[in-house]
């Protein structure tokens, strides 16, 4: 039964108003604001809303709170700095690039990443675009001339940022940036897709809304969303208004389906990095060394805070000399459970068969 | 002549042994393959039922084969990963002719085949037929193993033809044909289940046949009690009953003990001795003497539990012995193997029920292949070449003169020894490594060496074939049709799953274009691998080892048939022995005298310790085929020597050090693995690597008297500690050492 | 899910007594299509200086999992057959957490994939009807997968446990081990 989370839901509340609020600013009062894309923001409100209660639910449970708190202690730490290079370096590696996805296979990173970066400059593009706060203007001055080149200007926050020639490189880029991004998508959806569809090992453990519907949505998105380029451009408005509508209808949806379903994992990713910067600095503090085994499995800073963890969770796993079940490796582990067993089959008469 | 063209480094590099991974997501089509095709097992005795999946003329996988009766779909490591041998990138594609100081080059068929042929003749007119010599080996179908017989009695006219059985259960087979006058395990595996007591003896059969384990367990879980002779602590050892970790080399010390317990203490089978049986007395005469006492004294092995082992076996009512190469492989594994069936013979369990007695034939086609041929004393149907009737008939079938069938032959040690003293010059081979597989095998290598002429079959080139003038890219198991015959005695199919790559050729199709290049294109006229089968079911007719009531189809229909099997309606013999009709000239079994002799090394002050070799469970044999195949070298990816920690402490050695082995025949350095799972006087070394790495360095070239099988299983050695520590195993590149 | 033919009266059943610490069903788990050529399963010796004892451990598919609980990403979820599955490879973060805390020493940490990874069951196979590829392939029957009955009939005197005492924890799961007739729990320490 869904209860509300009051923490989650204060924090929500706090950032849609924040969102609001910046939209507001940001646009100049709404001047700048296109009436059009007013769906869209709804959407993205809903999104942000959606994202920072699942966030903030998430950060309440007990495994994510132990990290969540090692995290805050981090920034205190003398090795903050030492850390803040690592962070950086690794949410170039891991978050830009998603290194760990290339020894999985190399299809697969290519299709990642494609998804990932044309997923990440549409995100790039269209938040700020949807809240007003960027828009492109004719430079005055040489719009009246006719004799010199035509300048455009684009504005963030009501601020000139940049101007560049129409008709340039630039302008073609930067105006055909979403249709760049469709095309990463697709490809990558395509690539995906494929494997979803022809691998065995997929197809038996995968079920359609938590992985193929994410797919189909992407591909609906971007196919409409060049479609809409291609359409006047090309075809001379053909089917615009039902590419227009199913475009945002996608969107829209994919919007208020980040905090549900798979693309949550986007906003889960960094986590990854607080979990090397953990292992990281739980070296720096020495290792846990395993009672069967004696040899070194993970930091004891990890042994300990599971310990806590588990025992929030509901499992007691100390023995009865004080000592935890976690002190053992995994290896150390499925040993004893073997000694166990074998003790128990010779407690029975000796009989280890039958 | 045949030294290496270049370094051993530069041949590895160009023609392997490289480990072979399957891709991450599996081969392409292994979902959906176009065929399913169910054979078996390329490795050893079991011969387990297995489906390989082709897409493509390309083996992509395996899928157990859950009705095939003997394994049920079990199977062990190398039977998971065998169908990496398949689309390996090692495999030999092209003929192969050697090229002095670059290695070897690609040549047509036509040149291979001139080539050889005409070394063959050169050397043949010059020093006389025998001085052209073949081996052979028994991973080989039962097809080709007796093609090669023929091939080389009448194409090749030489009398030198002997296999690798040689070194695997060649003691069993005499011994058997002493006592039964036939050489087959008596019954199938399936009657392990119900014994009361099973021996196992010198056979390692968790790590070397490992999907017999289930049987053996499945008498456990009826209340079997299981007794293990081994020096080491094995898998199987280790919940066993009873273990006596025998020293090495004096196992019919123990069983003549127990034979003596049996007698003083009347565990006999009187009427069965009587009826059945000669030659008790003189064996019991023989056994005079081995007191418990002096059986411990000799063996190492308490009294008391001795004394346990002989109660067990001569109270039970039902039970099994089997045996492998660990009593085999010695200069008294004939006595050994008499000294098990004399205990069999003396407690009449045989013949019935749950009771039966056997050795474990190690390689694939072991049994198959040493009945129909190419031993060097032998011809098909486990006919003696000696005995003037079995020389006629077969005589017959090959429409040839009994007078141009050559005579007894040398055997493969003894063949080695001939090359070597330079009396042998010439030598084709398929299917055996003897520089990895044989003894003392730096003397080997030599041999190789002074050979003028060397012809090779091979699917991967082996630190054997390194050596060959001309080397003839075969087949594997895989891409030919044929029989085998596994450990039980039953027949059954292996299929031809795929083509064989590039210009590589079936085996028979090489074999048969020499022979009609050699001028006996007349006696080989054979279209498939059925028709080479069908006149072998006609050689064997009559003979001990009868095949000729077996069909491909009815072997196909009823997923095997035990041989003997005289007639087409005959169902096949599971069991054999039931009408206690042995197969001995006065139908009796032979009780045979075993006096208990020293092995051909023994320790002594300067070399203490005693050496033993065996295998590991993800290794097989010498390795050509499993040292490239990834996973399985990454299971156990270098020799180490197994050394107690008594023994380490005398030393001063400790875990993991590398340690130099010291033999009269050389040293070499391993690393040290102290464990309490082994006599302190003994250390352990399995065999499958080459070169420095290779345990057949320190192995003596002592043969048994009768059945000429090297003693693999007992040398003399020192060890040093070096101080130095051995980094990690994968590092170590065993599988390709030089 | 997709459709499934995942039996419902097949079980998992283990003896460790039996292992022989071959690794065929490390090999065979490999072949599995759920894990790309990874092994699942675990074999390793108990303490090889004094014992050649292996023993063989697949995931147990605890009724209350471990693992799934201390996930910070949400990324092990237990299915309705009790199958508790790898992680999500979208959410799994890497941390370790199930590795340190799954009380049987399963899941596994792929550093080169920052991915945790673990048996399922032989997913791909169990789901349309078949053995898991180690069970299928273990010489000894260590592993075996089949129906209750079955086990009843081959092994008369050994009864399948599935309850663990780990120190003050109390375990349950899916899979059962095999003990001495007439046991109810294993206690492991």
């Amino acid at each position: 039964m869904f209860s509300l989370n009051k923490q989650a839901f204060i924090n929500a509340t706090v950032v849609s108003i924040i969102t609001i609020a910046l939209v507001f600013y940001g646009s100049r009062e709404l001047q700048n604001f296109d009436p059009a894309l007013i769906a869209y923001l709804f959407g993205t409100v809903f999104a942000f809303f959606g994202v920072v209660y699942r966030y903030s639910v998430w950060l309440q449970r007990p495994p994510t709170r132990m990290y969540y708190k090692r995290t805050w202690e981090l920034i205190w730490n003398r090795q903050f700095f030492s850390h803040l290079w690592f962070f950086i370096k690794e949410f170039v590696q891991n978050i830009g690039f998603q290194k760990f996805i290339y020894p999985r296979g190399r299809s697969r990173w290519i299709g990642h990443f494609l998804m990932a970066a044309g997923c990440t400059l549409a995100f790039a593009i269209t938040f700020p675009l949807t809240f007003g706060w960027i828009h492109f203007t004719l430079n005055p001055e040489s719009g009246l001339d006719p004799g010199t080149v035509k300048l455009y200007e684009a504005h963030f926050f009501g601020f000139k940022m940049m101007e560049f020639e129409v008709g340039s490189f630039m302008a073609f880029m930067i105006f055909h940036a979403l249709n760049w991004s469709s095309w990463m998508v697709i490809i990558g959806v395509l690539i995906f897709m494929r494997r979803r569809l022809t691998q065995p090992g997929l197809i038996s453990t995968q079920s359609f809304e938590g992985d193929l519907l994410p797919l189909v949505l992407l591909l609906a998105i971007s196919v409409t969303g060049l479609g809409l380029t291609y359409s006047y451009q090309f075809m001379k408005g053909f089917a615009y208004d039902f590419m227009a509508v199913t475009h945002a209808i996608t969107v829209i949806m994919f919007l208020i389906w980040i905090p549900f379903g798979k693309f949550f994992h986007i906003i889960q990713r960094p986590a990854q990095l607080g979990a090397h910067i953990y292992k990281r600095e739980g070296m720096r503090r020495g290792m846990a060394v395993c009672l069967h085994t004696g040899k070194e499995f993970a930091t004891q800073m990890h042994i300990d805070d599971l310990k806590d963890v588990t025992k929030e969770l509901g499992f007691d796993f100390t023995l009865e000399d004080g000592t935890s079940h976690l002190d053992l490796s995994p290896e150390g582990k499925r040993s004893r459970l073997a000694m166990a067993h074998l003790k128990a089959r010779q407690e029975n008469g000796g009989k280890l068969f039958g | 002549m045949a030294r290496l063209p270049v370094s051993a480094e530069k041949l590895i590099e160009e023609f392997g042994p490289h480990l072979n991974y399957p891709p991450k997501e599996g081969y392409a089509g292994r979902d959906e393959p176009d065929k399913e095709v169910k054979t078996h097992c390329c490795f050893c005795g079991m011969q387990c039922g297995m489906k390989l999946l082709v897409k493509d003329n390309k083996v992509v996988g395996f899928e157990p084969w859950m009705e095939f009766p003997y394994n049920q779909g079990r199977l062990c490591p190398k039977g998971v990963e065998r169908y990496l041998q398949n689309n390996h990138p090692d495999r030999l594609i092209h003929p192969l002719q050697r090229e002095e100081g670059k290695g070897f080059k690609n040549v047509s068929w036509n040149s291979a085949m001139e080539k050889t042929v005409s070394e063959i003749k050169r050397i043949q007119q010059q020093y006389g037929n025998d001085a052209f010599a073949m081996l052979s080996g028994v991973s080989l179908s039962n097809e080709k193993s007796y093609l090669v017989g023929k091939f080389a009695r009448v194409a090749l006219k030489t009398a030198n033809l002997d296999y690798n059985g040689r070194l695997c259960m060649v003691s069993a087979g005499a011994g058997n044909k002493k006592a039964f006058g036939l050489d087959r395990i008596s019954n199938s595996f399936e009657d392990l289940e119900r014994a009361e007591v099973i021996i196992v003896t010198g056979a390692n059969v968790s790590e070397t046949f490992p999907t017999l384990t289930h049987w053996i367990w499945r008498a456990r879980d009826y209340g079997a009690k299981l007794i293990v002779v081994d020096p080491r602590m094995i898998p199987l050892a280790r919940t066993a009953d009873l273990h006596l970790p025998v020293r090495p080399g004096t196992d019919s010390a123990l069983y003549g003990a127990m034979l003596k317990y049996l007698a003083d203490h009347d565990m006999l089978d009187h009427d069965f001795i009587d009826n059945h049986t000669s030659g008790f007395q003189e064996a019991l005469d023989a056994v005079q003497g081995y007191t418990l006492e002096w059986a411990e004294q000799v063996t190492g092995i308490e009294k008391a539990k001795i004394e346990l082992a002989a109660q067990w076996w001569g109270k039970a009512s039902t039970s099994f012995l089997l045996h492998a190469r660990g009593i085999e492989h010695h200069t008294k594994g004939v006595d050994n193997v008499l000294g098990c069936i004399n205990l069999v013979l003396a407690t009449g369990r045989i013949g019935k029920p749950y009771c039966g007695y056997g050795t474990i034939t190690g390689q694939g086609n072991g049994q198959g292949g040493r009945e129909h041929g190419h031993k060097c004393d032998q011809l098909p149907g486990n006919r003696d070449i000696t005995n003037p009737e079995h020389r006629k008939i077969v005589s017959d079938i090959w429409g040839i003169n009994e007078k141009d069938l050559p005579g007894k032959g040398l055997t493969a040690y003894e063949l080695i020894e001939a090359i070597h003293r330079g009396e042998v010059k010439g030598l084709i081979s398929i299917c055996f490594n003897p520089i990895v597989s044989l003894p003392n095998n730096n003397f080997v290598r030599e041999a190789f060496e002074k050979l003028e002429f060397y012809a090779c079959i091979d699917f991967f080139m082996n630190e054997t074939s390194r050596h060959a003038d001309i080397i003839f890219p075969g087949s594997l198991q895989e891409e030919e049709e044929g029989t085998v015959t596994s450990a039980e005695g039953r027949v059954i199919r292996v299929r031809k799953v795929v083509d064989c790559p590039g210009e590589a050729r079936p085996d028979t199709s090489i074999i048969l274009e020499l022979a009609d290049r050699l001028g006996a294109g007349d006696k080989f006229k054979f279209e498939t691998s059925e028709d080479i089968f069908n006149e072998l079911r006609v050689a064997s007719r009559g003979s001990t080892a009868d095949y000729y009531g077996i069909t491909y189809k009815k072997i196909e229909d009823n997923m095997g048939i035990f041989w003997p099997c005289p007639t087409l309606d005959h169902p096949g013999t599971k069991r054999l022995w039931e009408d206690k009709k042995f197969c001995t000239p006065d139908q009796k079994a032979h009780f045979n005298p075993v006096k208990y002799r020293e092995p051909g090394e023994v320790t002594d002050e300067e070399y203490p310790v005693v050496m033993t070799t065996g295998r590991v469970v993800s290794q097989y044999l010498s390795g050509t085929q499993t040292r490239r195949i990834g996973k399985l070298v990454d299971n156990f990816p270098e020799p180490k020597v197994e050394i107690h920690p008594q023994l380490a402490k005398k030393y001063n050695i400790r875990q993991d050090e590398i340690i130099r082995v010291v033999t009269r025949r050389g040293s070499a350095e391993f690393p040290a693995n102290i464990v309490e799972t082994i006599r302190t006087d003994t250390i352990f070394l399995p065999y499958h690597w080459p070169g420095r790495k290779s345990a057949n360095q320190f192995t003596t070239g002592n043969l048994d008297p009768i059945s000429k099988i090297p003693e693999f299983k007992v040398c003399a050695c020192r060890v040093e500690g070096t101080g130095v520590f051995a980094g990690p195993s994968t590092d170590s590149k065993a599988y390709a050492s030089t | 899910m997709p459709v499934t033919n995942y039996s419902t009266n097949q079980e998992f059943f283990v003896d460790m007594q039996r292992c022989i610490g071959c690794k065929a069903c490390e090999m065979a788990c490999a072949e599995c299509e759920t894990n790309g050529h990874e092994s699942m399963i675990h074999v390793n010796y108990v303490d090889r200086a004094v014992t050649i004892q292996t023993t063989v451990q697949v995931c147990m598919h605890c009724d209350d999992p471990a693992c799934a609980n201390v996930c910070p990403a949400d990324a092990i979820s237990k299915d309705e057959f009790g199958v508790v599955h790898t992680a999500n490879t979208s959410r799994c973060i890497g941390c370790s957490n199930c590795v340190m805390a799954c009380p049987f020493g399963v899941p596994k940490k792929n550093e080169a994939y920052d991915l945790m990874m673990k048996c399922n069951m032989c997913y791909d196979r169990t789901s349309a009807g078949k053995k898991p590829m180690c069970a299928t392939v273990c010489p000894t029957q260590a592993l075996f997968y089949g129906t209750r009955a079955e086990m009843a009939m081959m092994r008369p005197n050994s009864t399948p446990v599935n309850n663990f005492i780990f120190g003050n924890e109390n375990v349950s799961t899916k899979v059962n081990i095999m003990m001495p007739k007439g046991s109810t729990v294993l206690r492991v320490d």
